[in-house]
């Protein structure tokens, strides 16, 4: 049964971390068009491999793409600059999308070892009730 | 009558060890998007009966490394589909990962088949339904 409690606790441990993706993917979708965003990224690290300790799962720090933000130019734009340009997010919708799918998949991928995990100690305890 | 039955004690090691390969195969699924991450597997079962538990280091002191086997003798080796590494070092294939769970769940099913139904035998010996 320790096994299973352990299955248990990385696929929910993967989902969490999938999940926080998820999130993040979506907060930069709806920063698209938010002048001078920077998206968010997130780093999957595997948390300390001792076997009394779980092999678990856990997201990094949140941080910034440094890369450059798109120049627009609409000088009528209040935050326009003399050259009547100014900076937008640098947001790439495919990529956001891409990574939400993955994202999903993943997330899916260990939703169903943890049904898997749950059945095989239900079958397990079936033996118990005759 | 010895009650410790060669076929229901294969029955649970077998019942145990697709349990640890669940639990592996779990956790590749869960890393698997973390870079560098290298998916791992369980020898097979047929193997481990026949060379008899892996070797296993004994911690006697809290601050020893642990490696090896488990308890039980299971060890968790790399393993790796044929082109599934990714170029920032992660090995974990999903496809891969399912076809080894669901024949993790195949062993499980069977443990326990064998194992209820050796039962049913030793009840009917006895008499009784």
């Amino acid at each position: 049964m320790d096994e299973i409690s352990r299955t248990m606790k990385a696929a929910a441990s993967g989902m969490a971390a999938q999940s926080a993706r998820l999130r993040l993917s979506s907060e930069n979708i709806a920063n698209a068009d938010t002048p001078g965003y920077r998206r968010k990224i997130v780093s999957f690290e595997a948390t300390m491999l001792s076997r009394d300790d779980d092999r678990v799962v856990a997201t990094g720090p949140v941080r910034l793409d440094q890369s450059e933000l798109l120049r627009i130019y609409d000088p009528s734009h209040p935050l326009a600059g003399e050259d009547g340009y100014y900076d937008g997010s640098n947001v790439n919708m495919m990529i956001e999308i891409a990574d939400a799918r993955e994202a999903n998949r993943s997330y899916e991928a260990n939703l169903k070892m943890f049904e898997q995990a749950r059945q095989m100690a239900g079958s397990l305890l079936d033996l118990l009730r005759r | 009558m010895d009650t410790r039955l060669t076929i229901l004690r294969l029955a649970s090691n077998l019942a145990a060890h697709a349990t640890t390969r669940t639990e592996v195969v779990t956790e590749n699924i869960a890393h698997a998007d973390t870079p560098g991450y290298r998916a791992r597997d369980l020898a097979d079962f047929s193997e481990t009966l026949r060379e008899g538990p892996a070797f296993a280091a004994r911690m006697t002191l809290p601050g020893h490394i642990d490696f090896g086997a488990d308890g039980r003798g299971f060890e968790a080796i790399e393993a790796t589909a044929f082109g599934a590494e990714t170029p920032n070092g992660n090995t974990v294939s999903l496809e891969d990962q399912m076809m080894r769970s669901a024949d993790a769940r195949q062993s499980h099913d069977l443990a326990l088949g064998v194992y209820r139904k050796t039962m049913d035998i030793l009840r009917s010996g006895l008499g009784r339904n």
